[in-house]
């Protein structure tokens, strides 16, 4: 018995050091490995501000390079970064950042000065920057293009966390204008519609500035930067995809819609139902054209992205963006009217850079989307809807209810 | 051999069999009581009157005395029977007068001079009387086994007077001890299961309104058990969910969660209920597990009785009176898994009889959430493994004025580390700081008199900390005082009726970084019981209580009634019918009404979820039906308890989905972070139907044997149908537990219980991994889990020493929340020695 007593002791004695275990119960926390990306924003500006840090998957580069969205935001308060200093005070000014559960990858830090008070990030009349914003990013000391971040993972997955991120913020960019909001009307008239048919007709509206200020909305001056692409310089516009129409600054995307739904979110797109800009892994899926010679191409199984052709008319803008000389502009020319003209061509632009055309035009709505060159954007619809604005604390502003609609209602 | 070697061997062995060998004591007496006491009424007074001295030497009762008087008396012994009626007297029983009058009838038929204990065996020729009151007349075989049988009866009782005035620590007499074990618990029954929680007066079981457990002291020091909640495992319908080492949940008949708030666990009367949170903070608790004699589990609403919280039952945890137990123990423990501990107690007095005790107890947690050096979290406490560190002391103190007057105090304080599992998309928090607790009991006739003041103040937060995010510590301070003045008193009005009237008053004082700044909340309440036993047979309980709170009617004061009528019907003796209909509600707790708290969205540094308290929450309520029969077969040591219920169920507190605010609304200054929405404590619109059936067995098989076993079914119904019922998926089906307990004539004693509970689907939430901002219910299923707990241990010198090896958790290792620990194999050793 002493002896059965004795063993027992001395198992117990040798197990009682043990540290307990790691065990991840369900917690999808506990069971993801994630790292983390570490950095000081550093402000030489006189704005003043909280910062908002963003970050983007390198592969979906925010606008105006792409149409990414950020993965996740991390803020800086105003008064940890710049104290009680005076305004005329323009730095620099250095405070940390840090983004928690980074998965192993390649990434983009944008960051900006909120410098009116105005940034919401959950709606997206209010997640953009505005005139007077500062912005910055984490640059390339040399090539002083946006730094690749590289989230690397050991060979046991683990990865490791990225410290010392420098994202700088300098007056240099600040945000000339405010975004360029606006409403459409049929080409040549001022009335703001809130729908139009697309049939077999190319249609032809006009895009009209349209300030809102009130409440949270400070668009006071909107206005469209407008401007051929001349990314070689030789004075005259490009003509990047050859489809003889000359490339220009601000882009317009027509994407369909989700179908209206229960549980879905009125202002979704399709296949893109979490609005996390990435096309869903199950949706619609279309027959394709081939281009050359105008055969079927089955259904893939793949969710498609579905834009419609649609584009800036050229022509009545021409005389506003070439100098005396014929040239392009080297400066963007501010704008309150944007023709432009939407064909009934459906295009899969998953591949961005090599859309496919649609067997078709699916039919549904399809919601209007500018780009500035500045990388700032507006679509309609948005929430300044009716329906949706009074819920979300937001103006109602009936004109961006709009949408093109292709089929029946 | 001779035959006196032989005689003296066979007593002494009887005397160690009768004095070491008892499984629970309590249990091994009433059923040799229950024997002598159908053997008197068969006439075979000689083998009763063995039986009735067996239980006496088992655990010492007065009635017993007077019994075997009886049965001395019924057998023509006038000596013995004289003699065993002054051992009665000495004991100042409540029907003095009616023996004293028995005793000047046998007197005068005592021979002039009286041996003080023993005479020879009187031999009276047998009349034809059908009842003769002398025994017949006996051979020499017989004469020789009445010899035999005066000395065990001399040895048995000798020992059981050494038992109990061991048990006074010596400081009484051999007559005060037989008083000792106060008969006003048991009302005249010996040994009979008693329940004070049930009625707020000590009642047997059997008289008890609720479905009722109770868990002895014995049984609980048999286990070996370092920890409440894995004792209450064994009660029929209890749903112990263990997260970690220190950081359990308790429910009872479903609807438990993490940080449950629908069971009030009270210690003497006080509750445990943390008024902050709702949750019963086990390890705050300042008294050891060595120090409790008993511990009540009502099955079902008490409302009516205990006011707010006592929803889903109540657990009363009954500490040893002061001066009662051993004068001294102390116990040391040691094991795996940095489980280290260690108690003395000590208990005694004359006038003023007191308890004191000291205790230590450490362990490390069974898993950790994450591992260390992970480029993603930190450990936010400085011993990440640790789950407990508790260094307590309590003292409690009685002084009776005379027999009507008198006084108890008590205090403890705890300080502590341990860790608690949040709500919502909070986790495994820490806890580190002192608890604490006044309390003194007046009682002056039919009237007592209460007051206590809880206390806890405390650093808290998540165990791990998100690197780049927001930490959520806190402080809090929380301060409780309530006074409460009982009248009780019984009377004569067509039948007998047992009257308990009560008010009382309870302060809460908050200040927690949780909510905002100082909060106050000032409740009362009145209650009323009459238990009126109409006929011998049926007793009928009618209970009501109002609680005043504060914020009850739509955020504005208001009052709460808790009904109960309960019928008791006991056709035969040992049997009794019962059924109850009830009502009980649950407050809302100061988080529920307060809190305002911007919690960090994972994964989004400038983000979190704003979780608030609403001020306008109606009560959860419950409305129960019970039926219940519980029975005995005493002479078997057998005895069983059913109960069936139907509970509705409605205005359960919950967190809301979460709910976008307006643009304006949506930077938080405080937290400096943007708000992804907002999720606030609302009543779920869906009400619950609880189904269930519980049976408990208890067997005391044979000397040193008992044996437990009990089965649990339920289940848990939404009436609207809801596609996600939480409530329905998270309660297991089946319950059931069964368990040993056996000392041996060697001084071995094993001990083991089994539980096992079915499959559950826990429905949590989490934010969606493709979108951390969206926050998602998911379903985490849990499957069915075993707990086997054990105990082997060896005495030695006289009982005196105790070394024992625990193993807890030995099934596999199994997780009793989807987010909890995988509880593992605690194996200890334990040496406990009484000096």
């Amino acid at each position: 018995m002493t002896r059965f007593c004795f063993s027992l002791v001395l198992i117990v004695v040798l197990s009682s050091c043990e540290p307990p275990p790691v065990f991840p119960g369900a917690d999808r926390r506990q069971n993801s490995r994630p790292a983390r990306i570490e950095g000081e924003v550093v402000v030489s500006s006189t704005a003043r501000g909280n910062v908002v840090v963003l970050l983007f998957d390198a592969a979906r580069p925010p606008p105006p390079t792409g149409t990414g969205r950020p993965l996740t935001f991390a803020l800086v308060p105003r008064l940890r970064l710049f104290g009680d200093v005076g305004d005329f005070d323009t730095g620099p000014f250095v405070a940390p950042f840090a983004f928690s559960f980074v998965n192993p990858g390649q990434y983009q830090v944008r960051a900006f000065i909120d410098a009116n008070d105005d940034f919401v990030p959950w709606y997206g009349v209010t997640n953009e920057v505005n005139s007077g914003d500062v912005g910055g990013a984490a640059i390339d000391s040399i090539s002083r293009l946006p730094l690749t971040i590289i989230v690397p993972a050991q060979e046991d997955g683990t990865p490791t966390p990225v410290l010392d991120v420098p994202v700088s913020i300098a007056d240099t960019a600040r945000v000339p204008v405010d975004r360029p909001v606006f409403e459409v009307a049929m080409a040549g008239t001022n009335v703001p519609l809130t729908e139009v048919m697309l049939a077999g007709a190319p249609l032809a509206l006009d895009l009209r500035v349209k300030p809102v200020t009130d409440g949270v909305m400070r668009q006071a001056q909107p206005i469209f930067l407008a401007r051929f692409v001349d990314d070689n310089g030789d004075g005259m516009p490009d003509d990047a995809n050859g489809d003889g129409v000359p490339d220009m600054w601000p882009r317009v995307v027509v994407r369909k819609m989700a179908n209206e739904a229960v549980g879905v979110n009125p202002l979704a797109d399709e296949n893109d139902l979490d609005r996390n800009g990435v096309i869903d892994e199950t949706g619609a899926d279309y027959d394709h054209v081939n281009p050359m010679g105008g055969a079927t191409i089955p259904a893939d199984g793949t969710p498609d992205l579905v834009v419609l052709a649609a584009g800036i008319n050229p022509t009545e803008l021409a005389p506003q963006l070439l100098d005396a000389m014929g040239r392009v502009k080297t400066t963007p020319t501010p704008i309150t009217r944007l023709p432009i003209v939407i064909r009934p061509t459906a295009l899969d632009a998953t591949d961005s850079r090599r859309p496919v055309p649609i067997k078709g035009v699916p039919e549904g709505r399809y919601a209007i989307t500018v780009i500035q060159q500045t990388g700032q954007t507006w679509r309609v619809p948005n929430e300044l809807q009716d329906g949706l604005a009074t819920r979300f604390g937001l103006p109602v502003v009936p004109s961006q209810t709009f949408v093109v609609r292709v089929g029946p209602r | 051999m001779t035959n006196t070697s032989s005689a003296r061997l066979a007593a002494g062995l009887l005397l160690v069999w009768a004095t070491t060998t008892l499984a629970d004591p309590r249990v091994e007496a009433r059923r040799h009581f229950k024997t002598g006491m159908f053997l008197i009424n068969e006439g075979r007074y000689d083998e009763a009157i063995s039986e009735l001295l067996e239980a006496y030497s088992i655990k010492p009762h007065p009635n017993v005395l007077f019994n075997v008087a009886r049965a001395h008396e019924a057998a023509g012994r006038a000596v013995e029977a004289v003699n065993f009626y002054r051992r009665y007297l000495d004991t100042n029983p409540p029907d003095a007068d009616k023996v004293r009058e028995t005793l000047n009838k046998l007197e005068p038929l005592l021979p002039k001079k009286v041996e003080p204990v023993v005479e020879p065996v009187k031999v009276v020729e047998p009349k034809n009387d059908p009842k003769p009151k002398v025994s017949p007349a006996v051979d020499d075989a017989t004469l020789a086994k009445m010899a035999a049988l005066t000395e065990r009866l001399e040895k048995a009782v000798a020992q059981a007077e050494r038992r109990a005035e061991a048990d006074s620590e010596g400081l009484q007499t051999p007559k005060e001890a037989a008083a000792a074990p106060a008969p006003t618990d048991d009302f005249g029954v010996p040994y009979e299961e008693t329940v004070v929680a049930a009625a707020r007066r000590s009642q047997s079981s059997l008289e008890a309104p609720n479905a009722t457990t109770v868990i002895t002291g014995d049984e609980i020091r048999a286990s070996g058990l370092t920890s409440i909640p894995e004792i209450l495992r064994r009660v029929p319908g209890a749903e112990v969910m263990a997260m970690g080492f220190s950081s359990s949940n308790l429910s009872i008949r479903g609807f438990n969660q993490r940080i449950n708030n629908k069971v009030l666990v009270l210690v003497d009367g006080r509750p445990e209920y943390q008024d902050f949170l709702g949750v019963t903070l086990w390890p705050v608790l300042p008294v050891g597990i060595e120090e409790i004699e008993r511990i009540e589990v009502i099955r079902g609403p008490a409302g009516a009785l205990y006011g707010a919280n006592a929803m889903l039952g109540v657990v009363n945890i009954i500490t040893r009176a002061p001066g009662t137990g051993p004068r001294a123990e102390a116990t040391g423990l040691f094991g795996n898994g940095n489980l280290a501990g260690g108690s003395f107690v000590a208990s005694g007095g004359e006038t003023l009889k007191y308890r004191a005790s000291v205790g230590y107890l450490q362990a490390d947690k069974f898993t950790r959430d994450y591992e260390e050096g992970r480029p993603d979290v930190e450990s936010a406490v400085a011993e990440p493994n640790l789950a407990l560190r508790s260094a307590r002391a309590n003292l409690t103190a009685f002084y009776a004025f005379n027999k009507t007057f008198s006084l108890a105090a008590s205090g403890g304080v705890n300080r502590l580390f341990t860790e608690v599992y949040g709500i919502g998309l909070l986790r495994n928090f820490f806890l580190d700081g002192v608890g604490g607790y006044a309390k003194a009991d007046f009682t002056g006739g039919p009237i007592k008199a209460r007051f206590f003041w809880n206390h806890l103040n405390a650093t808290a937060g998540p165990q791990y900390n998100v690197l780049g995010q927001r930490s959520l510590q806190t402080t809090l301070d929380s301060n409780v005082f309530d006074a409460e003045v009982l009248f009780q008193q019984g009377f004569d009005l067509a039948g007998r009726h047992q009257l308990a009237v009560g008010v009382s008053g309870r302060l809460k004082r908050l200040d927690w970084g949780y909510t905002s700044g100082l909060t106050e909340e000032l409740h009362a309440a009145a209650f009323f019981q009459d238990e009126w036993r109409v006929i011998p047979s049926l007793t009928i309980v009618g209970s009501f209580r109002i609680d005043r709170h504060p914020l009850i009617d739509k955020g504005k004061p208001g009052v709460v009634p808790s009904p109960r009528l309960s019928l008791v019907f006991s056709p035969f003796e040992g049997h009794a019918f019962r059924g109850m209909v009830s009502s009980a509600f649950r407050q809302p707790t100061f988080l529920e009404s307060y809190v305002n708290l911007p919690i960090p969205t994972p994964g989004v540094s400038g983000a979190s979820v704003l979780t608030q308290g609403n001020r306008e929450l109606k009560p959860e309520s419950l409305l129960s039906f019970e039926l219940g029969y519980r029975g005995e077969a005493a002479r078997l040591g057998l005895s069983w308890d059913f109960a069936g219920y139907i509970n509705f169920v409605n205005n359960l507190m919950v967190l809301s989905a979460v709910a976008p605010l307006t643009a304006d609304a949506a930077f938080d200054a405080r937290s400096q972070t943007y708000l992804l929405g907002r999720s606030t404590f609302v009543n779920d619109p869906g009400n619950y139907r609880a189904i269930g059936g519980e049976l408990g067995l208890t067997w005391n098989a044979t000397r040193g044997l008992d044996l437990r076993a009990s089965a649990a079914v339920q289940t848990i119904q939404s009436v609207e149908n809801a596609a996600v019922c939480g409530a329905c998926t998270q309660a297991p089906a089946l319950k059931l537990n069964g368990g040993v307990i056996y000392r041996s004539p060697v001084n071995l004693d094993v001990s083991a219980d089994l539980s096992y509970v079915t499959s559950t689907v826990w429905v949590e939430r989490e934010p969606s991994p493709s979108d951390p901002t969206q926050i998602l219910n998911v379903r985490n299923a849990l499957p069915g889990f075993a707990v086997v707990n054990a105990r082997i241990a060896y005495r030695f010198l006289d009982d005196k020493v105790t070394f024992a090896v625990v193993g807890q958790q030995l099934a596999a290792a199994h997780q009793e929340h989807p987010f909890g620990n995988n509880i593992n194999r605690r194996v200890f050793a334990q040496l406990s020695v009484q000096p």
